[in-house]
């Protein structure tokens, strides 16, 4: 009963969707009926094969500054949590470029490493960054306030401390910051394609747009939802995972 | 421990912009890749005294502020049918879901394409964002109420009526506050992307008209403007959120 209702919202939403498109708008430049758009994508997919380039193009920005972002946003997260000295100087700097619209920096992004992949894949770190930065840094605050004295009662040094117990403990902060950064992250493909990129799902979709051609258009915005709820589910199960313990806490 | 932090923080910004200023100043010939903080602060008062930037800034403010309270009024009403019913929960659920995963970015073209570039396009956009983060948190907070509540609500002989207002709209506050904290960053960004690819006021078209002309102190007036507006709402959401909902940790960002 439970998922009828939601299957029934979703096949009367796409009927109504058709019906809209085909006998009330009937323009195909403002909108074309989820049958001709699954029909383009399997045509894209299976057919012509060309949104694999665009795909792929998407991807590796998105991975790069991913990589990087975890690289440097997991360690000065950790330091700021551990460090009051570090975290007051770089708090005002981080709280500016955070709660900063990404897009002001993409044309200084663009200014600074050129049209090519590199200013892409600082958008995209930019994008990333603050979300796995932010939850290392709370992570590890909560993580160093509860168990460093079991350390200490176990009479731990520093570095090992630090490898056997703070660092698995706040795994699941991290990959929580991480699950937040995907959806960001293609956020900051979508911008860094927009600007001087002649291939890539986001330039799919400007170009789509810009020609009013509506498949491709609705093909790009469901590829990007597709994109956004596997790399979301597929930390989800890393969490799970990672983090066993976290399961049995629930199940008790 | 505030105090100092608070020095800290001023002694980090200032000391950030010194060297900016004289490392620009020393190694860099122009100003076109970074521009030292005095001439951006010199384009500044140029652009503000000609009333350029008032314009603009007016736009995007309005666009903006068009836009949120919408997607306030319709986001709170359509999250607490959300949260009352369980139908009309399923019903709208796999539709939310599906606009919720989807970046704010990708649907820009569309919005434009079917409300033109004028204002209306940039209000569609801040409300179509903000009225999807508000609908999830204010049905999440409805669903989630003390049932105690509700019993002395009861015990109360409270009216259908005076429930929601008095029980159920309160407890689900915080919530709904949360819900415009998460929506006011992704819409600040959904419409200066407006603004950048089709229009011709606003911050966005600004930042779009600096950065074609090479403008790099220009560009970075606008980039400090952004910045001002996005620390200023996040702030006063936060202020917001500490006062209605004073048990929770209050997130530092």
């Amino acid at each position: 009963m439970k998922g009828m209702l939601r299957l029934a919202s979703i096949a009367g939403g796409l009927v109504l969707w058709h019906v809209l498109a085909v006998w009330v708008i009937d323009d195909s430049v403002l909108l074309v009926s989820p049958l001709v758009v699954v029909a383009k994508g399997y045509e894209m997919l299976f057919v012509t094969a060309d949104l694999y380039p665009h795909l792929f193009a998407s991807w590796w920005i998105f991975f790069y500054g991913m990589i990087l972002a975890a690289l440097v946003g997991i360690p000065v997260g950790f330091l700021m949590a551990l460090s009051p000295l570090v975290r007051d100087y770089i708090a005002p700097w981080m709280t500016a470029l955070y709660t900063t619209p990404r897009i002001a920096f993409a044309p200084v992004l663009l200014l600074w490493f050129g049209i090519d992949i590199g200013s892409k894949i600082a958008i995209v770190f930019l994008g990333c960054v603050f979300p796995i930065l932010i939850n290392s840094f709370y992570g590890m605050r909560v993580v160093s306030r509860e168990f460093v004295e079991v350390g200490r009662s176990f009479r731990l040094s520093g570095g090992r401390l630090f490898l056997k117990i703070l660092l698995p403990a706040s795994v699941p902060f991290i990959l929580a910051g991480l699950r937040l950064a995907v959806g960001r992250g293609l956020t900051g493909v979508a911008i860094a394609e927009w600007f001087g990129a002649t291939e890539g799902l986001g330039y799919l979709i400007f170009f789509a747009g810009q020609t009013l051609n509506m498949p491709i258009l609705f093909v790009g915005v469901a590829v990007f939802g597709v994109l956004g709820v596997l790399g979301f589910q597929f930390l989800q199960i890393i969490e799970d995972l990672a983090t066993p313990w976290k399961k049995e806490l629930e199940a008790k | 421990m505030q105090q100092r932090g608070l020095r800290r923080g001023l002694l980090s910004i200032l000391g950030g912009l010194i060297l900016w200023e004289v490392l620009t100043r020393l190694l860099l010939e122009d100003e076109l890749l970074i521009p030292p903080p005095t001439s951006v602060a010199r384009s500044l008062w140029k652009l503000s005294f000609a009333g350029e930037l008032n314009r603009h800034l007016y736009a995007t403010l309005f666009e903006f502020a068009c836009g949120f309270s919408t997607a306030c009024a319709v986001g709170i009403f359509l999250g607490y049918l959300m949260g009352r019913y369980r139908w009309f929960d399923e019903l709208m659920d796999p539709w939310i879901a599906t606009l919720y995963s989807i970046p704010v970015i990708a649907f820009v073209p569309l919005i434009i394409i079917w409300f033109g570039i004028g204002l209306f396009s940039k209000i569609v956009v801040v409300f179509k964002i903000t009225a999807v983060a508000i609908m999830l948190n204010t049905a999440a907070g409805i669903k989630n109420i003390d049932p105690v509540w509700l019993e002395l609500s009861r015990s109360m002989r409270l009216s259908p009526w005076e429930t929601t207002a008095k029980i159920r709209l309160p407890a689900a506050l915080p919530y709904i506050i949360t819900g415009m904290r998460l929506g006011v960053g992704r819409a600040l960004l959904g419409v200066i992307v407006a603004e950048l690819m089709a229009a011709n006021e606003g911050l966005g078209y600004l930042l779009r008209e600096a950065s074609e002309t090479w403008d790099s102190p220009k560009l970075f007036v606008t980039v400090v403007l952004l910045a001002a507006m996005g620390m200023g709402s996040f702030g006063l959401i936060k202020k917001g959120e500490q006062r209605l909902a004073p048990w929770r940790e209050s997130a530092e960002w």
